[in-house]
């Protein structure tokens, strides 16, 4: 058996050899963003994009001394763009998940937007864990991903859940009182409300929700991604190696510091 | 409203953009009409068959997924033979698709448009031509055309506003058209309804620009003619 396993590790070895010798490296890169979803992507007045996902991009590209074209794609044209080689690739904020993942494929996440407890400053509340908040009304947006871990974990252990059809509304009924906390997405939470005069008063409690157990974390999901076409798997790689490249040289904190005043990896 | 005021220099160079393809859409819609409204009346068998095909698929479908289809399709169908034929295929550019896609669409009501038209003009004035010995082109220029413009000009006005407000699906291909840059700006500032009714203003202006151009078209074409009216 081991003498089997062997020989399947070398042949292994040998394959990733022979693709390493083909693959292409790639100096030309066309690279899709969206450009209406600050503080990620927006544009400016004058048309230049700015945001979190486009620092993203001028980071990446010069760390694979690559020259990079970017190509504003609308959300629905992205994927689309993306299979009739429009574009090589997408930094669009775009959450990896197991339906996309059966038309292209993703780098490792470049962040992942936790979940995170909004409540006012002054609230009784100190951590965003069942029994603290057992008996507490906690509002989210109808059909996210907050309002799906909150009924999974949360309800049964007594937290009454208030559903509301926007965030906005979340947000309006925390500060009328009619709800002691809020559950969204951190990145949203600070960037729509808590960086606002609205939001003075608050503050995020607890540690980021990212998931402790294999089904929670499907439930959260496994962060953004960059897609790239399944056959371009030379530039995947690529660009998986420069993620991780500036994660380790700071660049990448500190494009993060401009947008966040948390960690959102 | 200070928002409006910066993303105004992009909302004017968006509704330059509009208009530009409105434009050449229209050229493009009115020479295809005129051709399919030939074909149609042209008696030849295949000829008819092949306009009556092409006005029963283009009016069938709509124009968004016509757009989408000939955007990335299109693109698509390109990249197989080009690289099948062992080359880079080109990119399709987002105007010039817009131009044929809204072009060719219209161009299918301007061919019932330009039928009726013709339909309209008695069929003696033609044979009276050629009794005088006109040639056909020439019958064509100084008799069948200025009657039929006459009789075509309320529907084709019609056309060319629909055809107008139709241009703004073209930013659902990329194209930096008004509603494209007014979509753009009212998400980045999230005061969406600031900008579609600035949109909605150019589009008027336009529209109600056109409409009063051609109210004075038509006085000139009319000269000479009493339209019917009816007894009250």
């Amino acid at each position: 058996m081991k003498r089997g396993m062997k020989k399947y590790l070398l042949l292994a070895a040998f394959a990733l050899g022979a693709i390493n010798a083909h693959a292409k490296e790639w100096k030309d890169i066309r690279i899709g963003y969206e450009g209406a979803y600050p503080p990620f992507s927006s544009i400016q007045p004058d048309g230049t994009p700015v945001g979190f996902d486009i620092d993203m991009i001028h980071a990446l590209c010069a760390q694979m001394h690559a020259n990079c074209t970017l190509v504003q794609v609308n959300w629905d044209g992205l994927i689309p763009a993306l299979q009739a080689e429009k574009i090589d690739a997408i930094v669009a904020s775009v959450a990896i998940t197991a339906e996309r993942k059966q038309k292209v494929s993703f780098t490792e996440k470049y962040y992942n937007a936790p979940r995170r407890l909004v409540v006012p400053k002054n609230s009784p509340i100190k951590d965003a864990t069942p029994a603290e908040l057992k008996g507490k009304r906690v509002g989210v947006q109808r059909g996210t991903l907050a309002d799906k871990y909150a009924n999974a974990y949360w309800v049964p252990a007594g937290v009454q859940l208030v559903r509301y059809p926007t965030q906005d509304e979340v947000f309006l009924d925390l500060r009328s009182g009619r709800i002691d906390a809020a559950l969204q997405d951190a990145t949203m939470a600070y960037a729509a409300f808590l960086s606002k005069p609205d939001g003075a008063n608050y503050k995020f409690v607890g540690a980021p929700l990212l998931g402790t157990t294999p089904e929670q974390k499907t439930l959260l999901g496994e962060g953004y991604g960059i897609p790239v076409r399944k056959s371009d798997d030379d530039l995947r790689q690529q660009l998986n190696q420069a993620i991780e490249a500036i994660r380790a040289n700071g660049t990448y904190q500190s494009i993060e510091k401009k947008y966040f005043d948390f960690d959102i990896y | 409203m200070s928002e409006l005021q910066q993303y105004l220099p992009a909302l004017i160079r968006g509704a330059e953009v509009t208009l530009v393809l409105a434009v050449l859409s229209v050229a493009l819609a009115v020479c295809v009409g005129m051709a399919g409204a030939m074909a149609k009346l042209s008696g030849s068998r295949p000829l008819v068959s092949l306009a009556t095909a092409y006005t029963t698929l283009i009016r069938g479908v709509p124009e968004f997924v016509m757009m989408l289809l000939v955007f990335y399709g299109g693109q698509i169908i390109l990249n197989r033979i080009s690289s099948a034929l062992g080359f880079h295929a080109p990119d399709v550019d987002a105007f010039v698709t817009a131009v044929f896609t809204i072009g060719f669409i219209f161009g299918a009501y301007y061919t019932e448009t330009f039928r009726g038209a013709i339909l309209g003009v008695p069929r003696g004035q033609m044979e009276a031509a050629r009794a005088y010995g006109f040639s056909g082109w020439l019958a064509f220029r100084r008799i069948l055309f200025p009657q039929m413009v006459r009789l075509a000009l309320p529907a084709a006005v019609n056309n060319w506003l629909v055809l107008l407000k139709t241009t703004a699906i073209a930013s659902l291909i990329g194209l930096h058209d008004v509603m494209f840059i007014a979509d753009q700006a009212g998400r980045t500032t999230q005061a969406p309804m600031t900008f579609y009714l600035a949109a909605c203003v150019v589009y008027l202006l336009v529209t109600s620009g056109s409409t009063a151009c051609l109210a004075r078209a038509r006085v000139q074409l009319n000269r000479g003619v009493r339209e019917g009216r009816l007894h009250g």
